[in-house]
């Protein structure tokens, strides 16, 4: 399987803590669907509707299975020149983003990735398009990286 | 066009805009009001409904007159209020507004990020002389700077001052005044009535030139000398509208339904009277709008007029609301050539652009040619790309328009993405020049995409399991919002890798030699000779000579 090997600097894997920041809200979501599922079952009565919660409950974990996939999938690169992402399996990506084109960068967390210290860092240029953002940074290495991010876009910062 | 009254200098204080702004903008409400009336009642009016009228029924007359003046009266309070609160300056590097009447904001368009500065005169404005100057910077939606109204050549002049100081040229080096400009400092709110009455009566001894935009006025710094590449003529405009689908559909869908009759016996009349009926509202809609494409095409691109200048681009445009673009050099991010099938006799094709501060929103603002014969077309890239960076830019941009499969030296798709997209696959391609990468598609209605490599925003690769099954990818170009989207779809999945490299590594070259934000400031041009770029063959008239 030949996809986009980047020769100028080695990918960076992204923390398998992100895996657990998608599960737990995904578990949630399925765990409510399945007890709404047996719930209506067992009020019903029909034993065969018991099927629907299986099936719920293999989809969740066809859901897992994607997400684990994708996280390990996730990666990115600090190159010469330019910052690179790569994401997906099934729907891959490798996205280049100059360090001069880069307009801002947002460090977010949400509660469950602080508890996880784990960060998104997004990269803005004045595309729309440009679609950069790293998921499950460790924390204290999203701020190095957002601020080594800063220096090179100012170093190298060219207009539009 | 020497001096008779006072002339206009751009506020470094604080300062309203036109008094008459309030009386010139406030229609929008009042049309706004009226369009929802109409669209809540005329249902009832059509269908003869008599209760359509009960409303008003209710209220004399004169109760009416007298609710609709109190609402015209408390409009135009509203209006001059904003007015009131409503004051911007220009200092050397950014162009400042503060408003509202609540919540004061204040916004600053900064020069360096400078992106387009347009003149814009509604109907109602252009009549009375009065146009607003829009400053587009780049920075997102709701970034740019509108102030309006001014009287026209104070426009201009604010214009001219804006690009001049954005040019790199520092207002140390003195934006040269007429004689007899110094005395009168008092900015938009000073001049008096009178000499408005005088000006106008002046610029109506000449009605065409109002009513197509090509006024001419008096301003303290004087334009950049400008040289006409192109002007669409009325005739080609209008032609090319009909050409298009939705005149097509409007041709096509009765005579389907006369041949429906004739031959199926199909009651093709009484169903559509039914339908009707039933929905004369909704069918209200749909030709609405179908004439308003016909209007936008028409009312956007009435005389389109293409220049040169020093200071980039000049575009001028539009019939009842005239827009006066100016894109300073390097400013365009993108570009698109697009031909739908009916134009393809004539060899028309439409051309957008990119500019980062227009954004996607106003699609009429971004034409760089409504209709261009394929001269025209190559010109009108000329003019965004100089320098092609090929030793025979007309050959390859014929490649570009009007090749396939591989020749001029494209990279095309290979024949297994025939299977992903049976009718394209062999007119897709790309090529990287010295300066820009051309991407082409499109079998029957085509395009070509023009992305000069220092604009180069970010660079993707993407492959879903389709296109991963049969070892195709894409890659996209990212460039600002805007109609163009530059992605070269299905290539062979080495080739696009090996594209994302080279392209990652000609953008970076391309950023290291772009001309610099000021443009002025480039080698050779050297800031005391803010005429114009010497290369320019324009009979450069030495703007920047004083005349005192």
């Amino acid at each position: 399987m030949s996809w986009y090997e980047n020769a100028a600097a080695p990918w960076v894997p992204v923390s398998r803590r992100l895996i657990t920041a998608r599960l737990v809200p995904a578990g949630i979501v399925f765990g409510l669907l399945v007890l709404a599922s047996l719930v209506v079952a067992l009020a019903v009565g029909e034993p065969w509707l018991l099927l629907l919660s299986v099936a719920v409950l293999a989809i969740g974990a066809w859901v897992a299975w994607v997400i684990v996939r994708q996280v390990t999938a996730h990666a990115w690169a600090e190159g010469e020149d330019d910052l690179l992402v790569r994401k997906g399996r099934m729907f891959r990506s490798v996205t280049v983003v100059p360090y001069g084109r880069m307009q801002f960068v947002d460090v977010k967390a949400g509660p469950l990735d602080r508890a996880l210290g784990i960060a998104t860092v997004q990269l803005h240029t004045a595309s729309p398009g440009t679609d950069a953002s790293i998921a499950g940074v460790p924390a204290e290495e999203a701020a190095r990286l957002r601020d080594r991010l800063t220096t090179r876009g100012e170093a190298r910062l060219a207009g539009l | 066009m020497t001096s008779d009254g006072p002339v206009y200098r751009a506020p470094r204080e604080w300062t309203r805009l036109h008094a008459v702004s309030p009386l010139l903008g406030g229609w929008a409400v009042l049309g706004i009001v009226l369009a929802y009336v109409i669209h809540q009642r005329l249902p009832d009016w059509v269908a003869g409904d008599e209760g359509g009228w009960d409303f008003f029924d209710q209220f004399p007359l004169l109760g009416l007159i007298i609710a609709a003046a109190l609402g015209f009266a408390a409009t135009l309070a509203i209006s001059v209020w904003q007015w009131r609160r409503t004051e911007f300056r220009i200092g050397d590097d950014a162009v400042y507004l503060r408003h509202g009447i609540v919540t004061q904001q204040q916004r600053q368009a900064r020069l360096d990020r400078l992106q387009a500065v347009d003149v814009v005169q509604p109907l109602l404005a252009r009549l009375f002389g009065f146009a607003a100057l829009s400053v587009q910077v780049a920075g997102g939606e709701g970034s740019s700077v509108e102030l309006k109204f001014l009287r026209l050549g104070d426009a201009e002049a604010l214009r001219n001052e804006i690009l001049y100081l954005a040019a790199g040229l520092r207002s140390g080096e003195a934006p040269p005044a007429p004689a007899g400009g110094e005395d009168d400092a008092g900015g938009a709110g000073a001049s008096s009535l009178r000499d408005l009455a005088a000006d106008r009566a002046r610029a109506f001894e000449r009605p065409e030139d109002v009513l197509t935009g090509r006024e001419r006025v008096r301003t303290a710094v004087a334009a950049a000398e400008e040289r006409e590449v192109y002007r669409v003529p009325f005739g080609r405009l209008v032609l090319s509208t009909l050409f298009s689908g939705p005149a097509v559909f409007v041709v096509l869908a009765p005579l389907t339904g006369i041949l429906a009759t004739v031959f199926l016996k199909i009651d093709v009349l009484g169903g559509v009277l039914a339908a009707i009926g039933t929905s004369l509202f909704a069918i209200i809609g749909a030709l609405g709008a179908l004439l308003g494409f016909f209007w936008t095409r028409i009312n956007g691109g009435f005389g389109f007029t293409a220049a040169l200048s020093a200071d980039g681009l000049r575009l001028r445009h539009g019939l009842m609301e005239t827009r006066r673009q100016t894109v300073p050099p390097g400013r365009v991010q993108a570009i698109r050539l697009h031909q739908p099938l009916l134009w393809r006799g004539q060899d028309w094709w439409r051309i957008t652009l990119n500019v980062a501060g227009y954004g996607a929103t106003d699609e009429a603002v971004s034409v760089l040619h409504p209709v261009a014969t394929r001269e025209e077309a190559l010109t009108a890239v000329w003019l965004v790309l100089p320098d092609l960076g090929e030793p025979d830019p007309y050959g390859t941009l014929g490649y570009a328009l009007h090749g396939t499969g591989a020749e001029g030296g494209f990279l095309a798709s290979p024949e297994r993405a025939r299977r992903l997209d049976p009718f394209q696959w062999r007119f897709r391609g790309v090529r990287a020049t010295e300066r820009a990468l051309l991407i082409r598609r499109g079998r029957w209605s085509r395009e070509l995409m023009i992305v000069p490599h220092e604009r180069t925003q970010s660079l993707g690769l993407t492959q879903g399991p389709l296109r991963r099954s049969l070892r195709l990818a894409n890659v996209e170009v990212h460039s600002t919002a805007g109609p163009v989207t530059p992605v070269a779809a299905h290539l062979d999945l080495d080739d696009a890798i090996a594209l994302l490299d080279a392209q990652a590594a000609r953008a970076g070259e391309g950023r290291r030699r772009q001309t610099p934000e000021q443009w002025m400031t480039a080698v050779g041009l050297a800031p005391a000779a803010p005429a114009g770029p010497s290369a320019s063959s324009a009979p450069s008239a030495p703007e920047g000579d004083p005349h005192g």
